[in-house]
């Protein structure tokens, strides 16, 4: 808006009944803002490439299928990180923060917090220390809780659908900081445990052993 | 009453050079830096006028887009997901980047020019308002564009957007941003104080003031006692979300409170509506004046109902809460206050009519408005005591019929008022007349097309639907009402068109305007259309609440001030007596720099709690060069002495 210029009120000064700007080949203001705002706008595409994918919420229009879960059957005498370690797969819901808080709804919907707490552990192992017995790559724990696991884990294959699955898995690796931080849940509403997921710094996460029994 | 047509003589400059010179002194250095560095208070206002225009457009896309996904039973147009994003983005930048900024707008523009003086009190802060308020805006729809909008609704309840139930940074974005426009709030608004208390024209005393003014005056008191409660409870929320910070202010598992959050919430959230409304009754007020062609029937009362407007509407925040279990006898406390506040609009109303009637009133477009923002506000009013009642509100709480109520209270009481002033202003503004004819088309479109939107909401609301739902079924009934309060919609989208078209022609060719187009009686319209840099020539002194329809020029003028340096005049507050010169701070690029830090501060503290140190300490180096010596003004140069010398300089002199 370059239309208010000193030669312009010179103008206004001299006669009164004069237009200030239009017609005297000052920059009309419309046409100034206009190549001012033009430019920048320019920008907005640059803004969409960010565009986040964790914060996506698809709309799941069709209920799951339960029985979609499924994994080839391991020997239930030999459980463990040697046999499904293979190489790791990457879960897209560990990047996107809906995910991971629906993971929550449902490790708390499927009881999982019955035995593991808010990840503090109870009667089963705490989910959210670096200590993994039956592995923490993303496949593992999906397999731990498909199959289950001795010493009390049980088998929930066909009990919970596939996507609810990999979602439970983001939350539970987001418990012990595996999962993106910046997508990361924040705290619950409930009593004070340890440090939410999005505080918690990167792990180092090992396997254990086989726990004893109890 | 001889009211003429030109510029006051006496307030104009004597000869070219003058002239020039004192307009190369207020005016801003040339060029896009120039521009940024501006503090002069009409490119500021118009600024946020513009601004908040464009913001306007676009929450009212939003709201189009809503209206088309819910013109059919199970339509999907919008998934629930977007239609969140779209309810909360809209009613976010109506309230903040719209309402309130566009009212500020007009009275950073208005407000010197009527009470006569040269720029707003704090120029560079005013200045920086502006861009806080701009960062606000690109923060909450930038967010919007990556797929982040605030998706929680406008007011955002806890546990709904806390930590546990609002996953990602949809909410902190929001939170955020809430602050932003909190502080261009609060900039503006201690500008406007400032400006009005100590820098009147002489003899502008508190009981001449224009009532724009006096609306602006209460509306920034309201202001600076309400925006703090939303800070804070935006901040208690941005902390309890914040990683690596995880308060529980409100988790009532650790003790804290999840109703603290709506307390905290309404007690700005109620005020805030007076925010925008008190000063649309400004611009009303000096609407009517200047088309019914006599003063204002009873001054005193309609100031004195302004400020007991502002003073109930702070004690009745819980009638928002109803719902929640909030005790017996506070409810009846709260149902009574909500209807008590109906009894100063109500005064206001009737001393409008009377004005009127009284009057002999020239139904111009702006007046057209006017009439239209007094049917549609009783309307509003109604409903709203309706709703005060503790048991209808309880049946029709978060329905449709609310929606209807606030959108006739906020568009009838805000956006009409806001209409009338832009054709009534405009001529100030730019030095061209909007089109008359355009101008009804754009009245009758819009009053229509808001019946027809908004009417249909109260019934359906009756029937049960509710608020944010994004689909509904056929079952309901609700198909047919839902369809016409689209197609009104599709007319209210043309007649915003239809004012977009009356502006741009208008700038491109419109009618010139001379000084005081409509013989209005208040200052702003004593000088040029648009104003110089510098106001006035001479600074005008005043004997009346309607200055201009009172001989002006027979009346003494200011004289003295420098012409070498940014001065304006200061008064006292009650009598505007001059006590003395004051110098105001020079054009600068630091409001700028620091309305950048605080956004970006603002920005990263969505992710991690490390922005606030590292803002504090880049704000700190920009508030260095802001304030560093040799730059800042020398000002109370009079005040210094020991016995300021009122009487010597600046004079008032009677016109030659």
């Amino acid at each position: 808006m370059n239309w208010k210029t000193n030669s312009r009120t010179a103008r206004t000064a001299t006669c009164r009944s004069c237009r200030p700007f239009g017609p005297h080949g000052v920059r009309h203001p419309a046409k100034t803002l206009l190549g001012t705002c033009l430019p920048y706008s320019l920008l907005l595409p640059v803004l969409l490439l960010f565009s986040c994918e964790r914060e996506e919420r698809p709309l799941v229009v069709q209920p799951p299928l339960a029985q979609d879960a499924s994994l080839p059957q391991i020997s239930d005498l030999v459980p463990g990180p040697k046999h499904n370690k293979g190489p790791s797969v990457a879960n897209p819901d560990e990047n996107n923060s809906w995910m991971m808080a629906e993971g929550k709804r449902f490790y708390e919907a499927y009881n999982c917090v019955g035995c593991h707490a808010h990840g503090g552990g109870g009667m089963g192992p705490a989910l959210m220390d670096e200590k993994w017995i039956y592995g923490y790559e993303p496949q593992q724990v999906y397999a731990t809780i498909v199959e289950g696991r001795p010493n009390g884990m049980p088998s929930f294959r066909g009990k919970i659908s596939n996507d609810q699955l990999w979602e439970i898995v983001a939350y539970v690796r987001s418990l012990s900081g595996l999962a993106n931080q910046w997508a990361a849940n924040a705290r619950d509403d409930h009593i004070k445990g340890g440090s939410p997921p999005n505080s918690i710094p990167e792990g180092t996460p090992h396997n254990s052993s086989e726990p004893q029994p109890r | 009453m001889n009211v003429s047509h030109a510029p006051i003589a006496s307030l104009s400059a004597p000869n070219e050079q003058a002239e020039r010179a004192l307009a190369a002194l207020w005016t801003r250095p040339p060029g896009l830096l120039g521009w940024l560095c501006s503090t002069n208070h009409k490119d500021i206002g118009r600024r946020y006028v513009v601004t908040a225009f464009i913001f306007f457009g676009m929450a009212g896309l939003l709201a189009a887009a809503m209206r088309i996904q819910l013109a059919f039973p199970e339509n999907h147009f919008l998934g629930p997901d977007l239609y969140n994003q779209f309810f909360t983005v809209h009613g976010t930048t109506m309230m903040f980047l719209f309402a309130v900024p566009i009212m500020e707008g007009f009275a950073l523009y208005f407000v010197p020019l009527m009470v006569g003086t040269r720029n707003a009190a704090f120029p560079r802060l005013n200045a920086f308002g502006y861009y806080a308020y701009l960062g606000g805006g690109l923060l909450l729809w930038g967010g919007f564009l990556v797929n982040a909008g605030a998706d929680a609704g406008w007011f955002a309840y806890t546990p709904l957007s806390g930590p546990d139930f609002s996953p990602g940074h949809r909410v902190d974005i929001w939170a955020d941003m809430i602050t932003l426009t909190e502080i261009s709030a609060l900039s503006g608004a201690v500008v406007v104080l400032a400006t009005v208390f100590k820098q009147r024209a002489p003899g502008m005393s508190l009981n001449r003031i224009p009532l724009f003014v006096w609306a602006q005056v209460v509306t920034s008191f309201m202001i600076i006692f309400a925006m703090p409660a939303v800070m804070v409870v935006t901040a208690f929320l941005a902390m309890d979300r914040l990683a690596h910070v995880n308060t529980h202010f409100f988790n009532p598992a650790e003790g804290g409170d999840a109703l603290l959050y709506q307390h905290l919430f309404w007690f700005f959230g109620h005020p805030e509506v007076y925010i925008i409304f008190i000063p649309a009754t400004g611009m009303v007020s000096m609407i009517v004046e200047t088309f019914s062609g006599r003063r204002l029937f009873g001054y005193p009362v309609m100031v004195l109902s302004l400020i007991a407007t502002a003073f109930i509407g702070f004690g009745l925040w819980v009638h928002h809460m109803f719902a929640t279990p909030i005790p017996l006898l506070g409810r009846s406390f709260f149902s009574a206050a909500s209807m008590m506040i109906a009894i100063p609009s109500g005064i206001q109303i009737f001393c409008w009519i009377v004005t009127l009637w009284t009057g002999r009133p020239r139904l111009r477009v702006p007046l057209l408005f006017v009439c239209g923002f007094i049917l549609l506000f009783v309307l509003g009013g109604l409903t709203g005591v309706m709703l005060a009642s503790v048991p209808l509100d309880l049946q029709m709480h978060d329905t449709y019929f609310v929606v209807a109520h606030f959108h006739y209270v906020l568009i009838g009481g805000a956006v009409f008022p806001l209409f009338g002033a832009f054709y009534y202003w405009f001529p100030k503004w730019t030095g061209r007349m909007l089109n008359d004819s355009l101008g009804k088309w754009n009245f009758w479109t819009l009053f229509l097309g808001f019946n027809l939107t908004f009417f249909p909401m109260h019934i359906l609301g009756l029937h049960g639907m509710t608020r944010r739902i994004y689909t509904y079924v056929a079952e309901t009934g609700w198909g047919d009402l839902n369809l016409l309060a689209t197609v009104g919609a599709g007319i209210i989208a043309l007649s915003v068109l239809l004012f977009i078209v009356n502006a741009v022609t208008a700038l491109r060719d419109g009618i010139f305007a001379v000084a005081n187009p409509w013989l209005a009686p208040s200052l702003e319209w004593s000088t040029n259309s648009p104003p110089p840099a510098y106001n006035f020539y001479n600074l005008p002194s005043v004997s009346d609440a309607e200055p201009l329809w009172h001989s002006p020029e027979q009346k003494p003028v200011v004289v003295g001030l420098s012409t070498e340096k940014r001065e304006v005049l200061n008064t006292t507050i009650m009598d505007a007596v001059p006590e003395h010169r004051y110098e105001l701070a020079t054009d600068s690029i630091w409001p700028l720099a620091l309305g950048i830090v605080v956004t970006l501060t603002m920005t990263f503290v969505v992710f991690t709690p490390w922005a606030v140190p590292w803002g504090m300490f880049f704000s700190l180096l920009v508030l260095y060069a802001w304030f560093w010596r040799g730059n800042e003004p020398k000002f109370i140069v009079e005040a210094a002495k020991p016995k300021p010398q009122v009487a010597a300089q600046p004079t008032l002199v009677a016109p030659a």
